[in-house]
């Protein structure tokens, strides 16, 4: 059965142009040696087949499986025996096997699936995400609450989720932080996949448990909700706040340049119209404000963790200077336990550093506040890709990840559990 | 999408390449091999991580700017690479010149629809000397690299790309590749690469060893007519440039017709002076840029 679900998964992210597969067919190929792969690569490469390679090679003798449309069933065939490359039909008709998946996983609807059918695998509007933030928080009653922490320029509410299983005392807590550059939609997207995944997994993981039983998380997915909405109706590619800037043609302020820590420095600009203006002072933009308070008056963070896009790095402290920060071996050992752990998904490699000297100079940064303010677990994330697709990353993409960064995140508010201070 | 890549080699020790004839030798002793950033503070911030992070850094956009380099001299859309991994180099920075930066490196090929990507034959491999000139674009490149697809069918594919542009209605009514979701629809991936082969010499003219440019959208597109056979693409893009976040649109009118030299001619709207680099200019290249000096 899982089999069935993992070709699912396979179609889901693979195929591209059409949509139905009546008669098509997949073949298993065994290829022994380099001349049967360049023999394949022929058949594959040939635009008229229109031929899926579904599983390629690693090393010879592991099998190719390829999908094969109907129309070109004996074509394909005729070549496969003239070269003298065995194969097997591992699937007669593809779309038969889709018809009784898609029946099986509607009768299977477990606690995954959101009974308003919210599809993690795509991009969503503000709207729809605290949507679904309400709806974890109705689907877990128990573990998980959707706190208005204050609001953005444009008065759009700022929420967080937050699961917490003891109610009273401010317990050690985990932020969170995503979507603070409104453009990385991916950081949003794997937000609201990561909430889901919390709750999900509490009492099921031993290791989400566990934190859990000792620790708060808190969960931004919208950090920036002026600038999501203002990238989902006017430019895609828009990064800052929308707040005014009274005398200047340009709008906002670069959030992650705003916080009070070496404020207006390095790595920052004065002018409004620079995407990395840190705007009139420290904590001017309301929606970093509005975080700040909260962390202040809870007083009992001990992990902050950003989440962004692109390039794959795991960052910590500082990016206000290059001075070393007193944890930086701490925080470096663990970034790369954790980078590891994310690499052992899909091979994504991650570079791990400080901020200052692994991506640029950068003043007034939320993670270098945090860990000014006693937050000794502070990192910046920045997830997929490293420039291929940038800010636009594939929808197929959101899925695997949040998969993968999940494991990193795991591995970080897991060495936080064992380490509270 | 991302492919499985072997384990990074421990970063390259010591110099690459063959010994320098004796007399380049007094020319190579003027740059000093320096370890500390040009924005470092006092002696006590020198440290092993920065040291590495400035060379990884360095080589990096090394490496990115000979494959943009190189990509556009290959001329060839269906023949696109990116880079995979840094495994070895050196820089060496002096003050008062710039900074030169030996690189090894392996890359893959950018047509992500490249099936049976694994195993060591499509890895290519490349090795450049690249200098930057301080903080003044248009780097000088010297790269060789080892070849990735067969140039037999190099050619198809440049010439099937080629068609599908011919077959294409004038004028096109594109909106955005990729669209806001990041997908491009296979019948306009031809548009695609071409644009991105295009933005190669852009890119590779603008980058600087602290500027690095990415190409993250085209939004629009018009192919004109030409009297012979060539495709006459003109076309905006929007780079994106990392240190200062800014995203630059770009106008590019190029000229291409397959096995022959590309052609290319831009402007780019340099709107914000960015904080760090002084002197950034407007890259504007007025007359077509041929390829027969290189």
């Amino acid at each position: 059965m899982r089999w069935i679900l993992f070709i699912g998964a396979l179609i889901g992210s693979s195929i591209c142009s059409r949509e139905k597969f009546f008669g098509d067919q997949v073949f298993r190929i065994n290829v022994r040696n380099g001349d049967e792969i360049s023999k394949l690569s022929q058949l594959v490469n040939s635009n008229n087949l229109k031929l899926n390679v579904w599983k390629s090679p690693s090393t010879f003798n592991r099998p190719v499986d390829v999908l094969v449309p109907s129309v070109s069933l004996q074509p394909v065939k005729s070549f496969l025996t003239s070269q003298g490359l065995e194969y097997e039909v591992t699937i007669e008709d593809l779309q038969t096997l889709l018809d009784n998946e898609d029946e099986e996983m509607r009768q299977n609807e477990g606690q995954e699936r959101s009974s308003n059918n919210f599809n993690y695998g795509a991009y969503h509007s503000l709207e729809a995400i605290y949507h679904e933030m309400d709806n974890i928080a109705s689907d877990f009653p128990d573990l998980a609450s959707r706190v208005k922490i204050g609001h953005s320029f444009e008065n759009r509410p700022m929420y967080v989720l937050k699961f917490s299983t003891e109610e009273g005392v401010p317990r050690p807590a985990i932020w969170l932080n995503a979507g603070i550059h409104s453009r990385e939609w991916i950081s949003q997207a794997t937000a609201i996949w990561t909430a889901r995944k919390i709750a999900s997994d509490y009492q099921r993981d031993p290791a989400i448990t566990s934190i859990l039983e000792k620790m708060d998380i808190f969960l931004l997915p919208v950090a920036n909700p002026d600038g999501y909405v203002y990238t989902q109706t006017q430019n895609r590619l828009w990064r800052k706040t929308r707040s005014l800037n009274p005398g200047s043609p340009c709008f906002g302020a670069d959030p992650n340049r705003n916080w009070n820590a070496s404020f207006a420095g390095k790595g920052a600009s004065d002018d409004p119209c620079s995407e990395v203006y840190h705007g009139p002072h420290a904590n001017s933009e309301v929606e970093v404000k509005s975080v700040v308070d909260f962390i202040q008056k809870h007083g009992n963070f001990k992990c902050f963790i950003d989440l962004h896009s692109y390039s794959q790095l795991m960052m910590y402290p500082y990016g206000y200077t290059a001075k070393k920060a007193p944890d930086a071996e701490e925080l470096d050992k663990l970034a790369r336990r954790a980078a590891k752990a994310l690499a052992s998904v899909s091979g994504t490699e991650y570079q791990v550093g400080p901020t200052c000297t692994t991506v640029y100079p950068a003043s007034g940064s939320s993670i270098d506040w945090a860990y000014d303010n006693g937050i000794k677990f502070a990192f910046t994330l920045e997830l997929r890709d490293t420039g291929t697709y940038g800010f636009l990353l594939p929808a197929n993409q959101i899925i695997p990840t949040a998969e993968e960064t999940w494991l990193g995140l795991k591995t970080i508010m897991e060495h936080v559990r064992d380490n509270l201070y | 999408m991302q492919p499985r890549r072997p384990p990074p080699p421990a970063p390259g020790s010591g110099p690459w390449g063959p010994r320098p004839a004796a007399p380049l030798i007094a020319l190579l002793l003027l740059l000093v091999p320096v370890v500390a950033a040009a924005e470092s503070e006092s002696a006590e911030d020198r440290g092993q991580p920065q040291d590495a992070g400035l060379q990884r850094r360095l080589l990096q956009q090394a490496a990115r700017a000979a494959l943009h380099f190189f990509n556009f001299r290959a001329g060839s859309p269906s023949a696109l690479r990116v880079l995979a991994q840094v495994q070895k180099g050196r820089a060496w920075i002096n003050p008062k010149e710039g900074c030169k930066v030996d690189v090894v490196f392996s890359t893959e090929r950018y047509n992500l629809e490249s099936l049976l990507q694994e195993g060591e034959g499509h890895l290519g491999k490349c090795s450049a000397r690249v200098l930057f000139k301080n903080q003044k674009p248009r780097p000088a490149v010297n790269v060789t690299c080892t070849r990735l697809i067969e140039k037999k069918k190099r050619q198809q594919e440049d010439y099937l790309l080629y068609k599908q542009m011919k077959q294409l209605k004038n004028p096109l009514e594109i909106v955005s590749i990729p669209d806001n979701h990041g997908h491009i629809d296979p019948s306009l991936r031809p548009i695609w690469d071409l644009a991105f082969l295009g933005s190669s010499y852009v890119m590779w003219e603008m980058t600087t060893q602290f500027s690095r440019y990415y190409l993250a959208q085209l939004t629009s597109v018009r192919q004109w007519k030409t009297n012979d056979d060539t495709i006459d693409f003109d076309y905006t893009v929007l780079l994106h440039e990392l240190s200062t976040q800014e995203i630059i649109p770009c106008r590019i009118h190029l000229v291409w017709y397959p096995g022959k030299p590309l052609k290319v001619k831009y402007h780019c709207q340099e709107l914000q002076t960015p904080e760090e680099a002084s002197g950034t200019e407007e890259g504007s290249a007025v007359a077509p840029t041929e390829l027969s000096n290189f």
